[in-house]
């Protein structure tokens, strides 16, 4: 077993790196190669946790739990350092330093003002979303939770385009409501727990099983959903996320759609359905509602969409909806399905932002209707293109595919029609996503912009994608080994 | 005088005679840099002082305390005077404010603070609050080459002297109908004695329209912006630091002695709620930073209020920290805005603009004052309402909790304005020189204990919680 800290330097070496940033901010390329090292060397760490399973369980870890560490903080609270992996948290963690890593790649070249700054924005981000994933106390879990907003907030607002300045206020300002009502409510919890055991504590393993009328435990649930129904996001909480999306800079975007979209779902997984079983399932009807209303909405919508960032935006939109289905659903395939889709899309998406990005940087246009003919200018480039537009449509062979089968499986059995409806919602992304490999990829050249193919460094960012995509959607067990016995012990099997 | 009573009074003494000794030091050389000198090490001095256990804590004849909870708020606003004499220095050499009664009037007011934190009679307490007041009428007005600065200590005094009368008064009523000056005694006997007495409740009414002055509440908030703007940014420091902090320590001394403070109930909820209100709402729509921070001011007193309306629920260590952390915070805000104006930026947001890039310390001290007002951890702005609305939820207080989680929610947008422009906007400016050393060192000192408090809160909370009971 590793010593204990492991969970403390996964979670704040890169916190370190961003700080180690701040005496380099005259020297551009130190700055890059310092920040990219850091972040493979996250990767690193975060990837030998997987080596951490089913080895002896650590003491006093909840069930499930294969690293864990427990620290007092702020003893006259009730408020401690409890950090924890299971099979969730690790998956997400690899994710996410993964995707931190190949969103310092993509902004290698594109981003030429004040470059350590925008490097240093990206690890300390990092830091908080992992924080995110690990914290147990949820005091600690909201602090991440605020935490990293911030980086991202600046990374709009400095580095991104047209209406930066509105959309990172309003990304801001949206999820500050959502996040404040949930702090009210996690004082409430806190509170009534501690009126009912004499115990003052936001530890997670305290406070499951704490007694609610059925009143005070809609109320306390709602605001918790309402949050992570911002973050996730759900219609109708979800107009942020076009705009934030389409104005940040592409290290933004895919950060935004890869990582802090999950932490919504992570929330609601983690927090909400554990924490308040009974109101959680008095509102699945609603979950579910606007899950299916997000599916068919955002597809309908993404079929308008004439800038390239923003279809893929609402692709999101759409993908995360059926997330949202699987959570609803609370049904061990769906919920693995769930899980197993929130890695594919952060995979995906963080692909074709990156793609798209990449277009960007060379034409200076993400319209449409002002590309054509690609296929025959940058072959590679419009390879994977397809690739990822595939895969994200759901073809079967490729990783979302599988999630979405999951899911649509583990449904069914609970709520026929939304599943029915939500089936509707698997082939609608095969029609917007054929339309925009058509529009781009195949049609006459509509305006000659002079594009040159991939380089190295791209190409080595989208092989990684590529191969992680192909290999989960040709075997995905041992990421299902991984999810089955945290998704058992939540849905109340045994493991 | 016995020694002990000498050891409680010596901090006072030491202001008094060191803002004395500056004053003649003005005879002897024009040199402000002396004065100066001589404040910082009268003050710090205080403060040392006050950091040790007093051999006796009451100097009765004196009407003085030297309990713990005294000296660490004398001990804070010692070293807010020394970290505003620090930012004066440079501040004062640039708008052309000299002499020895800038250093000397700043000691006095201190010695106002500390004697209002340490008064244990209704009579000591007026002249310590008096006391400060009176330095913070000159200090308020003492850019005598600005054509606004007159206007400025008028709009001040003014108010000031009528909250003074209320507050006088209300002492005189809480004396007849209690027969004594004692704090202690003077302030439950009144409103706890079977049916509400008239006289004290008329007493108490009197009180809190005064202090609602001093802390900037709504409705009697009209001379915050116009202070908050016309003022050197300084001498705002102090007063949105110190004087504020003063206030609630006020509050913390009288509301806990009232032993059922059910009657105050109704006035306290209006002042909270309409504070937040007005303070919110209205800074949303200002377009100069000193006008924003100054209703952003009477947003964070209102919920000060809420704290002290829900006291006996942890309400008072909640009011007492966040009057604390609120000093630091407005000392780090008023700092940068005073090293930023310094070097000739103007008043307005769009003057703001593209700073981050020409002047990074001080925009990023200014960036990180913003996030703590906003409450976003883990500053100590994110602690204080963390504890304000724990307290506020556990005394019942829904209505104000969620009001006001919800208008701190809206006051994200006008903090996060401020950051915008500092960051997100490109300027014209050229690059500039660099802070001075002693403007590096308090707010270096500030920002970290922002952060410092905001992460590590524990020890204050528990000697609060214990200082408080």
């Amino acid at each position: 077993m590793i010593p204990v800290p492991f969970l403390t330097l996964l979670l704040f070496l890169p916190l370190a790196g961003s700080l180690l940033l701040l005496a380099m901010t005259r020297r551009e390329s130190l700055a890059r190669i310092t920040a990219l090292t850091i972040a493979l060397a996250e990767t690193l760490l975060a990837c030998s946790a997987w080596f951490c399973q089913g080895s002896t369980t650590p003491q006093a870890a909840p069930p499930g739990f294969f690293l864990f560490l427990d620290r007092p903080w702020i003893e006259t609270l009730g408020i401690r350092y409890t950090l924890g992996m299971d099979g969730i948290s690790l998956l997400l963690v690899i994710l996410t330093a993964f995707v931190t890593t190949i969103a310092l790649l993509v902004s290698w070249r594109s981003i030429k003002e004040r470059v350590a700054l925008h490097f240093l924005l990206i690890l300390a981000m990092e830091s908080g979303i992992i924080g995110v994933f690990l914290s147990l106390d949820l005091f600690l879990f909201y602090l991440f939770w605020e935490l990293m907003l911030i980086p991202m907030f600046f990374l709009i607002g400095i580095w991104g385009h047209d209406r930066n300045i509105y959309s990172a206020v309003k990304f801001f300002l949206y999820t500050m409501i959502g996040s404040l009502l949930m702090l009210l409510a996690i004082i409430g919890i806190y509170l009534i727990h501690g009126q009912q055991s004499g115990v003052y504590s936001f530890g997670l393993s305290e406070l499951i099983g704490t007694n609610f009328s059925t009143a005070t435990g809609l109320w306390l649930y709602g605001a918790f959903l309402l949050a992570f129904a911002v973050k996730f996001p759900l219609v109708p909480l979800h107009t942020w996320l076009p705009d934030a999306h389409t104005d940040a800079p592409t290290a933004g975007s895919v950060i935004l759609a890869g990582l802090l979209l999950k932490t919504g779902a992570y929330g609601l997984i983690r927090f909400g359905y554990p924490l308040f079983p009974e109101a959680a399932r008095t509102l699945t009807p609603l979950l579910i509602g606007l899950a299916v209303a997000g599916i068919l909405y955002a597809s309908w919508i993404a079929f308008a969409q004439k800038d390239m960032k923003r279809l893929v935006a609402y692709s999101s939109v759409g993908h995360m909806g059926f997330v949202a289905l699987g959570i609803g659903a609370w049904t061990p395939v769906a919920l693995s399905g769930s899980l197993l889709q929130m890695i594919n899309h952060g995979l995906t998406t963080t692909a074709l932002f990156a793609m798209v990005g990449m277009l960007d940087e060379q034409a200076h246009t993400r319209q449409i209707e002002d590309y054509g003919g690609l296929w025959s200018k940058i072959p590679i480039y419009s390879a994977f293109f397809v690739l990822f537009a595939m895969a994200s449509a759901g073809l079967p062979g490729l990783n979302n595919f599988v999630g979405e089968f999951l899911i649509l499986t583990g449904s069914f059995k609970v709520a026929q029609l939304a599943t029915v409806l939500a089936f509707i919602g698997v082939i609608l992304p095969l029609v917007y996503t054929v339309r925009l490999i058509q529009e781009v990829l195949f049609q006459e050249e509509r305006r000659p912009l002079s594009m040159t193919d991939l380089s190295l460094r791209e190409i080595l960012i989208l092989t990684f994608l590529a191969l992680a995509d192909i290999v989960i959607g040709m075997h995905p067990a041992p990421l299902l080994e991984v999810l089955k016995v945290p998704v058992a012990l939540l849905t109340g099997g045994a493991p | 005088m016995t020694t002990a009573d000498l050891w409680v009074a010596f901090p006072l003494i030491l202001l008094a005679v060191g803002a004395l000794l500056t004053l003649l030091l003005g005879a002897v050389t024009r040199d402000d840099t002396a004065a100066t000198i001589i404040g910082v090490a009268v003050t710090l001095g205080a403060a040392c002082w006050l950091l040790q256990t007093p051999p006796a804590p009451l100097a009765p004849t004196l009407g003085l305390s030297a309990a713990r909870l005294p000296r660490l708020f004398g001990v804070f606003f010692a070293l807010l005077a020394a970290g505003v004499l620090g930012l004066s220095s440079g501040y004062n050499r640039e708008r052309g404010i000299s002499g020895e009664e800038y250093p000397a009037t700043v000691l006095f007011a201190t010695f106002g603070m500390l004697a209002l934190a340490s008064a244990t009679n209704l009579l000591t307490l007026f002249l310590g609050l008096e006391a400060m007041s009176f330095g913070f009428y000159i200090l308020v007005a003492i850019d005598l080459k600005r054509a606004t600065s007159g206007e400025t200590g008028l709009k001040y005094l003014l108010p000031g002297a009528l909250s003074t009368a209320f507050l006088a008064f209300g002492i005189a009523l809480l004396y007849c109908a209690s027969g004594t000056l004692s704090l202690q005694e003077a302030v439950p006997l009144s409103v706890t004695s079977g049916r509400p007495d008239l006289i004290a409740l008329a007493g108490w009414g009197c009180l809190l329209a005064g202090i609602a002055f001093k802390l900037s509440l709504a409705p009697t908030h009209l001379w915050t912006p116009d202070v908050y703007q016309g003022a050197p940014a300084p001498v705002v420091a102090f007063l949105s630091g110190g004087s504020k902090a003063g206030a609630i320590l006020l509050l913390l001394m009288l509301l806990p002695a009232t032993a059922d403070a059910t009657l105050l109930r109704v006035p306290l909820w209006g002042l909270a709620l309409l504070s937040m209100l007005v303070g919110n709402l209205a800074a949303l729509r200002q377009n100069r930073v000193r006008r924003l921070m100054a209703y952003s001011s009477i947003a964070q007193m209102g919920y000060v209020v809420v704290a002290l309306l829900s006291g006996k629920s942890g309400g008072y260590q909640a009011a007492a920290f966040y009057a604390l952390a609120y000093g630091v915070i407005s000392l780090a805000a008023f700092g940068a805005i005073s090293v930023i104006e310094r070097e000739g930026v103007g008043e307005t947001l769009d003057d703001y603009r593209g700073l981050g890039r020409t002047k990074p310390f001080a925009s990023g001290v200014l960036a990180l004052a913003m996030f703590a007002l906003a409450g976003i951890p883990p500053t100590a702005g994110f602690t204080g309402k963390f504890l304000i609305f724990a307290s506020a939820v556990r005394s019942g207080e829904i209505v104000l909790a969620i009001v006001g989680i919800l208008l701190a929610a809206l006051s994200v947008f006008y903090y996060l304005r401020v950051v915008v422009t500092l960051y997100c906007k490109n300027s014209d400016t050229a690059e500039s020189s660099q802070p001075s050393i002693p403007e590096y060192l308090v707010l270096l000192i500030a920002s970290a204990a922002i952060i410092l408090f905001g992460l590590w809160p524990d020890s204050l909370i528990l000697l609060l919680s214990d200082l408080l009971q």
